[in-house]
């Protein structure tokens, strides 16, 4: 079920860019897809959050805490982070200060059930917020909006 | 000149300067004290300069002479005693026994001329012994309950006494056996010189002197004062203002702090427990408190006759006091007093007035740190409360994400793949149903926080008339026809925030309540004075008169919708209200059934440049 689902036709994300076809296994990627890493505890949050991106044509790197999401940001060069606050191991004020301590300049959207998402996003200089429970369409718009701006150094 | 009229000539002339120190003293400022001091000085430069002008002129001391200077000599012993009543208090009979042999040796001195007889020289001589070595003892036994300048002063006039009854033994050791003349004058002048000074230190410090000996009772007082504020409890804080000030001025002293709810002065009750208010203008305490400036009472049981009683029972005679005030903010009193009222001086005023305004300093302070840990319990009391309902509305948010994000999935693959089968109805009821359930965690979450104050946050300059336009465009969009009228330059401070909500929250009320072609009407103006005005108005079902008044009340709905897909909780209009109503505002209603509904709210009109002018 689930991979008929990822290999269905490519949402609004992959409509708009030219051979995006995306597929969360790799393999054949085109060069130019938007790779978005999902940083959070949640299962559950991050199951779903990554098959919607999926499933909307990004490519899709998952972590379950700061210290993955690192290794992860090593490894994948995403195009986009989409971090929960309050993880394990490592959260996201100390990820987010990590990642910009090293130079990476990606983008970084905030995903919290917390009252503060606003404020925290301002805090760690992030780009954008989504309030859980939010709706698929500022899901998907967000990543759209802030993926295309990213600040390569 | 021979030495010894060296000495004489030194000892008269300090005499004469104390003399006149102290008799300008004694007109400036009459009190018994300072006449008894004058008098004393008077009397015995009277007599110096009187035989030396005697000596001078070649007069032979006659009978008249003679008997004026005993006389006079007799009365010094008499104000001796009455200064050691004034500033130590010695008992009425004593007073009356020394004052009647005093008297006695008088009479003796006047009736047998000179050469006297031996007994009447000896009796007589001893007398002014017995009194100035009495006085001596009544100050030496006095030390002990003194402190400060006061204890200081003691000593000095306890020498001074000792050295007075040292002068008599010896005169009258001459006046009996001739032989021992030369050393007897060497001796007295020696003497006399040191009684001038010590009586002179004693009594009638010079300011000075005093200021001298205060210093460093001050500046231990002041030294401590930086460390009193975090010393302790209030009390223990007073209870060394108390010593400092009782220390610095060598009498007793007490604070009275303001008791702003009980409208009194409350002062801690010496050697017992609780305290007693003094309620202004009672007392001479509450006088200094109500006129808000230093007062000096030389005898407060005169001063006060109403309270004769009171400052008798706890030995209050004289009294220095000052207001303990902070800018504009009156903290209490701090007044010294003693019984003895030559403990003080005039002077004194500056003294307490310092002491209490460096009480102020401290009091002020301790506030402060109060003030400041009472505001860490709250925040850290509201932080506790706030982290259980943030973390309850995390946990509620956490699941729900899920839920209507898998929801919404399905819906979209169902409606773009109808291939698949899915059920859509069934999809559609569970997204839309999980939605319902976020706006009931939302309004749950929202309702909680208002109650507990936390719901409206800081203000900022806001243009009200845009936020209305943007919020009707936003929710309204394409779907009906709106007609917008938003005056410009509706500035005021407020949570933009939470005005939103409010505007939203009518707006969805007016778009579910009403038919899905009617238009809706938004306005904001402001209202001459009164301040911003903004109205939402819809042409729908209306709200049944009977509903009107319970409308912004909890879990209320009209009694007409009976859909309830269209409720939330019934908590939005409570929300609304409780948000208009703590930005200082006004919410209310007008409706027709089956005519329409026009909401209105009215906020306070902050001017703006006036609160950036505060601000900066």
């Amino acid at each position: 079920m689930n991979a008929t689902l990822f290999r269905s036709d490519p949402g609004d994300g992959g409509r708009r860019r030219p051979g995006g076809r995306a597929s969360i296994s790799g393999g054949t990627q085109p060069p130019k897809v938007t790779l978005v890493l999902v940083v959070d505890d949640d299962e559950s949050i991050l199951g779903m959050v990554s098959e919607v991106l999926a499933d909307a044509g990004f490519g899709v790197a998952r972590a379950r805490n700061g210290r993955e999401a690192l290794a992860a940001v090593d490894r994948e060069l995403p195009s986009i982070i989409l971090l929960d606050m309050r993880m394990p191991v490592m959260d996201g004020w100390t990820f987010a200060k990590t990642l910009r301590d090293r130079g990476a300049a990606v983008p970084v959207v905030v995903m919290t059930a917390a009252e503060d998402a606003r404020r925290w996003a301002a805090e760690i200089g992030a780009e954008g917020y989504l309030a859980k429970p939010f709706d698929l369409d500022h899901l998907i718009d967000a990543v759209r909006k802030h993926a295309g701006g990213a600040r390569r150094n | 000149m021979t030495a010894l009229e060296l000495v004489q000539d030194l000892t008269w002339l300090i005499f004469i300067a104390i003399a006149v120190a102290t008799l300008l003293r004694a007109t400036h400022r009459p009190t018994p004290s300072n006449v008894d001091v004058g008098l004393l000085f008077g009397i015995t430069t009277f007599i110096i300069v009187e035989s030396s002008v005697v000596t001078a002129l070649g007069i032979t001391p006659n009978a008249w002479t003679n008997d004026l200077n005993s006389g006079l000599v007799m009365l010094l012993p008499f104000f001796l005693l009455r200064l050691a009543d004034d500033f130590a208090g010695v008992g009425r009979r004593v007073r009356a026994a020394g004052t009647s042999a005093i008297a006695l040796s008088i009479a003796a001195l006047v009736a047998y001329a000179p050469p006297r007889p031996l007994l009447a020289t000896a009796l007589v001589g001893a007398v002014f012994v017995v009194v100035t070595l009495y006085a001596a003892l009544v100050f030496l036994r006095n030390l002990e309950r003194t402190h400060g300048v006061t204890r200081r002063r003691m000593t000095a006039i306890a020498l001074g006494s000792a050295f007075l009854g040292a002068v008599i033994l010896v005169a009258t050791v001459g006046a009996i056996d001739p032989a021992v003349t030369g050393l007897e004058q060497i001796l007295t002048n020696g003497l006399a010189l040191a009684t001038a000074v010590s009586y002179y230190v004693g009594f009638a410090p010079p300011r000075v002197l005093r200021r001298a000996w205060q210093e460093p009772e001050l500046r231990s007082f002041l030294t401590r004062a930086a460390e009193l504020p975090r010393l302790g409890t209030t009390e223990e804080i007073v209870r060394e203002i108390e010593r400092g000030a009782a220390a610095a001025t060598g009498g007793d002293a007490s604070l009275g702090l303001w008791d702003e709810r009980a409208g009194v002065l409350r002062f801690t009750q010496r050697g017992a427990a609780g305290t007693f208010g003094v309620r202004p203008p009672n007392l001479i305490a509450g006088r200094i408190f109500e006129m808000q400036r230093p007062m000096f009472v030389l005898d407060a049981a005169r001063g006060d006759p109403e309270n004769a009683e009171v400052y008798r029972k706890r030995h209050v005679r004289i009294v220095v006091g000052a207001p303990i005030t902070a800018g504009t903010r009156r903290l209490g009193v701090l007044t010294a007093f003693s019984e003895r009222a030559p403990v003080f001086t005039q002077d004194d005023l500056e003294l307490v007035q310092l002491l209490a305004d460096q009480a102020a300093v401290v009091l002020e302070s301790r506030a402060l740190i109060d003030e400041a840990a009472r505001v860490r319990a709250h925040e850290e009391a509201t932080r506790l409360k706030e982290d259980f309902l943030s973390a309850a509305a995390h946990d509620l948010r956490t699941p729900l994400t899920t839920i209507i994000g898998q929801a919404q999935a399905l819906e979209r693959r169902a409606r773009r793949d109808p291939a698949l089968g899915a059920e859509v109805g069934g999809i559609q009821r569970l997204v839309r149903e999980s939605v319902r359930l976020r706006e009931l965690v939302a309004e749950l979450l929202d309702a909680s926080r208002l109650e507990r104050g936390q719901l409206v946050g800081p203000f900022a300059p806001t243009d009200v008339g845009r936020l209305v336009a943007d919020v009707a465009r936003r929710q309204v969009a394409e779907q009906r026809p709106l007609e917008v009228r938003a005056e410009p330059g509706l500035v005021t401070y407020c949570d933009a925030h939470r005005i939103d909500q409010v505007v939203t929250n009518l707006l969805e009320n007016a778009m579910k309540f009403s038919p899905p072609e009617s238009e809706l009407e938004v306005r904001a103006w402001r209202d001459g004075d009164q301040g911003i005005r903004v109205s939402v108005s819809d042409h729908g079902i209306g709200i049944p008169a009977t509903d009107l008044p319970h409308i912004f009340d909890r879990f209320r709905r009209g009694s007409n919708v009976d859909d309830r897909r269209f409720a939330g909780m019934g908590l939005g209009l409570y929300i609304s209200r409780g948000i208009v109503e703590q930005h200082g505002g006004r919410i209310w209603v007008e409706s027709q059934v089956g005519e329409g509904t026009t909401f209105h709210v009215a906020l306070p009109s902050t001017p703006v440049v006036e609160r950036a002018e505060v601000m900066n």
